[in-house]
């Protein structure tokens, strides 16, 4: 080979590399969403001695979300695909990115048979649903014992213009409530807040009387974060009688900011904020720098789901080791009857089947299966608590004690968003705090303040939805710091308006008149 | 008249063209080796720069991802209509125009300044010890230094507050002012980048021929005087090729550290059309709109590099191209 053909050669085979690197690199990208969790796979599920059918196990994909830091190990998995006979492969979607991957992912097809779509009124996920992307599971839910058992109500709720494009996820209808140190209401002697006004002089008492006892003033009352929803603000709004997103009137919608209980709620807030009653910059703390700081004793309340008492309990072991919680979900404001909101009238969100990965009937029976499966007792304890013996212990009354809790966050926490359902099972935790979170959630049900348009439809709201609804949290955000006078939250309420309120209000009333007659 | 023209060029054009174009074609098969080397970038740039755009055409759609380009309704002008007529626009165009205009004066002249003082040091091994701290910050991610700043500054504890505070100060909420925020975004960009971008300059400087300094000095000028007659002359052209480049990038002002800056209290100011992208088109799914919204990003970029860089050439100077 001569001089000249060889150094040919080795520019073809430089040019070649870098195209086929360019072109791997490439297809990593694209295929993202489709590499799941493949080691489990490997590991052979061992069914000497059970009764198991010897049929293949299906293969099932499932892009599902994570509340937790880090996906779950192999152990309970391995457990999961045991007892269904399936060989899962799950795609994690860490839930603060759960709008853009999910967005990203409808948007270029790299779903997964088994998706969670949690966020049902964001416009993406909606025209998906509505575009038929998804099976249509209604027809066949009956034919589950599991499913069967999910009500019409939540299934009309679920449901939008009349298809279910998925199995509604069951939660607790409402969950929210205060968590307030009850070894500082001790200390100063205070009982437990049953009004607004009581637990404005707790905040008060716990800012200004030291209830840590350090001898400095280094402490606020409330610990909020920039959470307009989950944090403090939505929940107290409801004890000022704030309907939840919209109320009906005489077949009027009424937006929950044009209230004088909304009103009255930032009014609230701002007492709370201009005396120091809650942490100055909750409107810039990030959820796990709120429950940390509490943890750490430099706030005494918390709002927000009832059972994360346990978890601010866990948390301020060997930091705060007096720490003893109280919840109340009772509280109320002068005049007004109880009552607090309901996280999405209840549904968790939907289990749906992507057409393009489910094809036929058969497979999505296969996929329908599964879920049902989920759904029973023995799956569900072992999604909640792990396997008996390695993550926790039970009596004869089926009250669980977890026994090893660092081995339970790293195994069995992260399954707890996947399961279909959470309510309705005989097994249940021993621990005092998580089970008196339960009978509150339980309780709370009974007064639960409904979005009365949840499974209606706007062609307006679901294109321009989150941008109306910055519209209104910057406004309440601005009032309640005092960088807004009500004035101009009014005017804030006029441009929302004007930017597509006023549609948003016409097409909400017209498809309740449709629905209710 | 009109047929006759129109036949008439082509005719009278057509053997020029052949001839020239037989003249390219040897030209390609002499420097064929040459050519073959820039095959693997050129099909880069065709792969992952010019056939995306393609994907443009979505803006002029209702696109729909279940349905795929091909079926997706045609709507013509109206996401263009959406964005000029949205109040939310001339806040996004106001914001990013001052952020850049902030960006070109406060920014662009530091590392340039930075860069004569460190020519001046005469201690080698002090300038390079300098020289290696300061490019430091540049390797560290957006999200640690905005999470630094937010130690610093918060109210609830954040250091620089804390130090108000025991001075009998009023505590300053720097994360949730809107007045506080550009002044902010301007300062973590000096602090990460002024370092690193010292490096062109600095290389500028030392080709710069010393006999001009020598002959400077012979007509007895100072160290400001040489430095303004004779180094800033010198690397003029770098300083403007850099700034035109700076320019086409205007209104990439960098999502994710605005990303992280940005909350409900600050929006008015801290808003920019990536942020705006990101929640429309990503979290609220509204492709096409958010296309509509890059595209004219991409659109008022191009002009102002094209201007930019004839108003160099008219200055007499070489431009990027």
């Amino acid at each position: 080979m001569d001089k000249r053909k060889m150094k040919q050669a080795a520019l073809l085979l430089l040019g070649s590399t870098l195209l086929l690197s360019a072109c791997s690199s490439g297809g990593n990208g694209n295929g993202n969403a489709n590499t799941g969790n493949e080691g489990s796979s490997s590991a052979a599920p061992n069914t000497s001695g059970t009764e198991e059918k010897n049929a293949e196990p299906a293969k099932i994909s499932w892009l599902n979300i994570l509340h937790t830091a880090s996906p779950p190990t192999d152990t309970v998995l391995d457990k999961i695909e045991e007892l269904t006979n399936t060989e899962l492969s799950f795609s994690w979607v860490p839930d603060a990115s759960k709008e853009e991957r999910i967005n990203t992912s409808l948007a270029s097809n790299s779903l997964a048979d088994i998706v969670t779509l949690t966020i049902l009124d964001n416009s993406s996920v909606r025209s998906a649903l509505k575009s038929g992307m998804f099976w249509d599971v209604g027809p066949f839910l009956d034919e589950f014992p599991n499913l069967k058992t999910i009500s019409q109500d939540v299934r009309d709720s679920a449901s939008i213009e009349g298809k279910l494009y998925g199995v509604p996820f069951q939660k607790a209808m409402a969950r929210n409530g205060v968590i307030i140190r009850k070894d500082w209401l001790d200390k100063l002697g205070l009982p437990v807040p049953k009004t607004t006004d009581e637990l404005m002089n707790v905040a008060k008492a716990f800012t200004e009387q030291d209830p840590d006892g350090n001898g400095q003033k280094d402490t606020t009352g409330f610990m909020d974060r920039s959470d307009l929803v989950y944090g403090v603000f939505k929940t107290v709004g409801s004890y000022f009688g704030v309907p939840n997103i919209w109320k009906v009137e005489d077949g009027k919608a009424i937006p929950e900011f044009t209230t004088d209980n909304y009103i009255a709620t930032m009014d609230y807030m701002k007492q709370l904020y201009d005396n120091g009653l809650i942490n100055q910059d909750f409107a810039v703390t990030a959820k796990t720098d709120q429950q940390q700081k509490f943890a750490q004793g430099k706030a005494g309340i918390y709002v927000g789901a009832l059972f994360d008492s346990k978890n601010l309990l866990n948390m301020s072991k060997g930091v705060q080791d007096n720490m003893e919680l109280v919840m109340v979900n009772d509280i109320t404001a002068p005049g007004q009857e109880r009552g607090i909101w309901a996280g999405n009238n209840g549904i968790g969100g939907l289990l749906s089947f992507p057409r393009t990965d489910v094809k036929d009937e058969a497979e999505l029976k296969t996929v329908l299966n599964f879920v049902d499966q989920l759904m029973g007792e023995e799956i569900y304890s072992l999604m909640t608590y792990g396997i008996e013996g390695v993550h926790y212990t039970a009596d004869a009354d089926k009250a669980v004690t977890i026994t090893d809790t660092t081995l339970w966050q790293q195994e069995v926490q992260p399954f707890a968003s996947s399961r279909p359902s959470e309510v309705g099972y005989t097994i249940h935790d021993a621990d005092p705090l998580k089970k008196e979170a339960d009978r509150l959630i339980a309780d709370n049900a009974n007064y639960a303040i409904l979005n009365p348009f949840y499974s209606l439809e706007s062609a307006t709201w679901s294109s321009q939805g989150s941008e109306l609804q910055k519209i209104m949290t910057d406004a309440t955000y601005k009032y309640i710091l005092g960088k807004a006078t009500l004035d101009e939250f009014k005017a804030s309420i006029d441009k929302w308006m004007k930017s597509g309120g006023s549609a948003v209000i016409s097409e909400y009333e017209a498809a309740y008149k449709a629905v209710k007659g | 008249m009109k047929e006759s023209t129109a036949a008439a060029v082509p005719l009278s054009i057509a053997p020029v063209r052949k001839k020239r174009a037989a003249y390219h074609w040897k030209g390609i098969r002499r420097n064929k080796l040459l050519y073959l080397m820039i095959l693997p970038g050129f099909l880069y740039f065709i792969a992952f720069k010019y056939l995306p755009m393609g994907g443009l055409v979505i803006a002029f759609q209702d696109y729909q991802p279940y349905l795929g380009v091909a079926d997706s309704p045609w709507v013509g002008f109206k996401h263009f209509i959406r964005l000029f007529t949205e109040p939310t626009f001339m806040m996004l165009l106001r914001n990013t125009l001052v952020l850049f205009a902030m960006n070109i004066i406060f920014f662009f002249p530091l590392p340039i300044i930075l860069a004569l003082m460190l020519n001046e040091v005469r201690h080698r091994f002090f300038k390079s010890a300098v020289q290696t701290i300061i490019y430091i910050p540049h390797f560290l991610s957006w999200v640690i230094i905005v999470s630094i700043c937010y130690v610093f500054l918060t109210v609830d504890g954040g250091v620089l507050n804390e130090l108000l505070a025991s001075v009998g100060l009023p505590k300053v909420s720097f994360l949730t002012s809107p007045e506080w925020l550009r002044a902010m975004y301007i300062g973590q960009i000096i602090w990460k980048e002024l370092g690193w971008s010292t490096i062109i300059f600095i290389s500028a400087i030392t080709v710069v021929d010393t006999q001009l300094y020598e002959a400077a000095e012979m007509d007895g000028a100072g160290r400001l005087r040489k430095m303004w007659h004779v180094t800033l002359p010198a690397i003029r052209p770098v300083i403007i090729t850099l700034l035109i480049l700076k320019i086409g990038s205007t209104l990439d002002l960098g999502f994710e550290h605005m990303y992280l800056l940005l909350n409900s209290l600050n929006r008015e100011v801290a808003e920019i059309f990536d942020t705006y992208i990101y929640t429309a088109g990503l979290k609220n799914g509204q492709l096409s709109y958010s296309t509509t919204v890059g595209l004219f990003k991409g659109l008022v970029g191009l002009i102002l590099v094209v201007a930019a860089n004839k108003l160099a050439r008219k200055m007499g100077e070489d431009g990027v191209y």
